[in-house]
């Protein structure tokens, strides 16, 4: 007997929340760089790729399971201060394709180490939750342990990231140095410092993102981990709004939910196709997000 | 003596060698006709192009002549070198062509394009797709249908060009080229799902260009040379209707859209149009390069076109040199011989060729290039020589 509960549409919308939260978190950072440097990180995939490679490559050597992942959040913060600091930072004023070209050959190389060091083949990690779906009446519900701890992680990184930018002192400096740098700077926000921060949010935020994707039994860890997660969550940013934080989180959500349709109903080649008319259409009907207030182009 | 005596003297004096040389040093007639047609073309072109009045008031003319000259000498080059050399250069010219389209695309209207591995895809599957229903059609308009195959797909994913600004249409771009394998696998009673698809008639040499070989050459050798005089052929024609449109009115326009778009506008450019016909025209070129390929190889395979070769294509235009035509050769060139440079480099510091960090390198050195290019001379190869050369000129005055 089918109860509600276990129907095809309830395991579906339960999926696609899950994937949608994972969208909505590569989105997220992509929004933090975007707002913080202008800078669209296409390494935003591969840098927390190898951030994770080097906190939860420990557990070989018997580290626990949750200091594997702090070393992997800390190693996180490194790769996001440094990279601002060495590459991003010559590239502020330069023509707009400059960063693009640079970040683009920032992945070629992150992936080519991760894999000369770790090779390709891909490691599995270990979930810290079960990943079978909680049974009732001998029918799955489409919702494991493991998917409701990236649920819930993914809304409290979120959570915590609004709670910074819109309560605290460091918050609203990091948002003042974004808008107005020169104001800013001279009100006595450190800004330079505000910008490295920025770029370590969002790659620690990758980093979470990262861990979650690869302790998923079929993929596992691999140097190309997130290019296709990463389209997805450019995807949802674009759509939502590179501007706009909540519009980010919000559309990978839908993004999600609504892919789990697709694969479901139609099939899982479709998934990226529909993803792309999706885009397609979005940046037609509004270039700069569905979820933004429109705003001038200063000349 | 005039400039103009000069020239001609020179040109007459190497026509002379080269006759002299034919004739004395080809074993057979034929050889020593070959030898002269080419010489004859090369000479004659080179005159005219050269011609003072011709390069200042005739510029369309002169590019031509040029093109004719660098055409004559490679096709004749090609004749002698070995078949894998032959093959390396097809392919390089290629992507040359792929390169020259996305030079174009960022040197006309300041944006970049993360998909054009995805659109060189297009075309190579057009031209496999054609040729499987309808064998009989000539080679020169399953081309030109690819070409428009890849220019449809490219207005269709241009369309929203028209009004995005910064790196959204680089995002997008993306998107088609990490989707592109499911598009394929989509369509795979069309495409051949994972195996992809054989041209059913391999391209073989005409009569005429065997009777130039010994009776005992193997057909490999004279199909690989024909098809590369095709290739070669086709990057030049391509490389010259490049040149002209970046000099043309129309190219005049994309620069003053990418050096400042308000401006522009204010002169009467209409920025969606031009910023759409930018991108078809990349598209349209990456799938030209792509139907190449597909003959040259006489097959095609979806492994090829995945996100990893618009990423290569992208390090290798900027390494050349984003923006100019020159960049283009020059990428194409360094495209061609990377991979016999790296195995080159890993025989020489003895690592394990099968190890993870030789089968690595060509991404370590890549990325690492694209990287140093951007920060230090954004402009690439091409450029960095250009800046050398005003340099000199300075010093000289």
């Amino acid at each position: 007997m089918d109860s509600f509960l276990t129907s095809r549409i309830v395991s579906d919308i339960l999926g696609g929340l899950t994937n949608g939260a994972i969208y909505g978190l590569v989105a997220l950072s992509l929004v933090l760089v975007w707002r913080a440097t202008r800078v669209l990180n296409f390494a935003q995939g591969a840098m927390p790729m190898f951030a994770t490679y080097l906190g939860m490559g420990l557990l070989s050597y018997h580290w626990p399971y949750w200091v594997c992942v702090g070393v992997s959040l800390v190693a996180a913060f490194a790769i996001g201060a440094l990279t601002e600091r060495v590459l991003v930072r010559p590239l502020y004023g330069k023509p707009e394709i400059n960063p693009i070209v640079v970040m683009v050959g920032y992945l070629i190389i992150l992936e080519a180490f991760a894999a000369a060091i770790w090779s390709t083949t891909p490691r599995s990690l270990p979930a810290p939750f079960s990943p079978i779906d909680w049974q009732l009446g001998g029918q799955p519900v489409g919702l494991s342990p493991f998917s409701l701890f990236e649920i819930v992680t993914a809304l409290v990184v979120m959570g915590a990231i609004v709670t910074l930018f819109r309560f605290t002192r460091l918050g609203l400096q990091l948002r003042a140095s974004a808008l107005a740098p020169e104001v800013s700077r001279l009100l006595g926000v450190r800004v330079g410092r505000m910008l490295t921060l920025g770029w370590m949010l969002s790659t620690a935020v990758g980093a979470v993102t990262a861990i979650l994707v690869a302790s998923n039994f079929f993929t596992g860890l691999t140097p190309q981990l997130m290019d296709g997660i990463f389209a997805f969550g450019f995807i949802a940013a674009a759509v939502g709004g590179l501007d706009s934080p909540v519009g980010a989180v919000t559309s990978g959500i839908v993004l999600g939910v609504i892919l789990q349709f697709v694969g479901d109903y139609l099939n899982s080649n479709a998934i990226i196709l529909v993803a792309l008319v999706i885009l397609i259409v979005s940046l037609m009907v509004r270039p700069s997000g569905l979820l933004t207030r429109s705003a001038t182009r200063r000349v | 003596m005039t400039p103009l005596a000069r020239r001609g003297a020179a040109a007459l004096g190497a026509f002379a060698v080269a006759v002299v040389l034919a004739v004395f040093l080809a074993p057979r007639a034929s050889d020593a006709a070959a030898v002269v047609v080419v010489a004859v073309v090369a000479t004659a072109a080179g005159f005219v192009g050269s011609l003072p009045r011709v390069r200042a008031e005739r510029p369309a003319l002169a590019r031509a002549m040029l093109t004719v000259v660098l055409v004559d000498v490679v096709v004749f080059a090609t004749a002698f070198l070995s078949v894998p050399t032959d093959f390396n250069l097809a392919t390089g010219a290629g992507m040359a062509i792929v390169l020259l389209g996305l030079s174009f695309l960022t040197g006309a209207s300041g944006q970049i394009s993360i998909g054009n591995g995805a659109f060189m895809g297009v075309g190579a599957f057009a031209t496999a797709i054609w040729a499987n229903h309808h064998a009989t059609t000539p080679i020169v308009v399953t081309l030109l249908i690819s070409v428009a195959v890849g220019a449809l797909f490219g207005l269709l994913l241009g369309l929203p060009a028209t009004r995005l600004r910064g790196p959204y249409l680089a995002g997008m771009t993306l998107a088609f080229a990490v989707a592109f394998p499911a598009i394929l696998s989509s369509f795979s009673s069309w495409t051949g799902g994972d195996s992809g698809l054989q041209l059913p008639n391999s391209a073989t040499a005409p009569h005429w260009l065997v009777s130039l070989f010994h009776a005992g050459t193997p057909t490999l050798t004279t199909d690989t040379l024909w098809l590369t005089d095709v290739i070669m052929v086709a990057t030049g024609v391509a490389f010259f209707f490049m040149a002209n449109l970046f000099a043309s009115r129309t190219g005049r326009a994309m620069r003053l859209v990418r050096d400042n778009d308000v401006a522009a506008e204010l002169v009467g450019v209409a920025l969606p149009r031009t910023r759409v016909i930018a991108f078809v025209i990349s598209a349209a070129y990456a799938a030209l390069g792509g139907a190449l390929w597909t003959l040259l190889n006489n097959s095609v395979s979806p492994a090829t076109y995945g996100f990893a070769l618009s990423i290569t294509i992208l390090a290798v235009i900027v390494i050349g040199g984003i923006g100019t035509i020159s960049g283009a050769l020059i990428g194409g060139v360094v495209y061609a011989y990377s991979t016999n440079v790296i195995a080159w480099f890993v025989a020489q510091t003895g690592l394990n060729p099968q190890g993870n960090l030789a089968s690595q390198l060509n991404g370590i050195i890549f990325g690492a290039l694209l990287i140093v290019t951007m920060m230090f001379s954004p402009l690439g190869i091409a450029g960095t020589v250009r800046h050398l050369r005003q340099r000199r000129a300075l010093a000289r005055e």
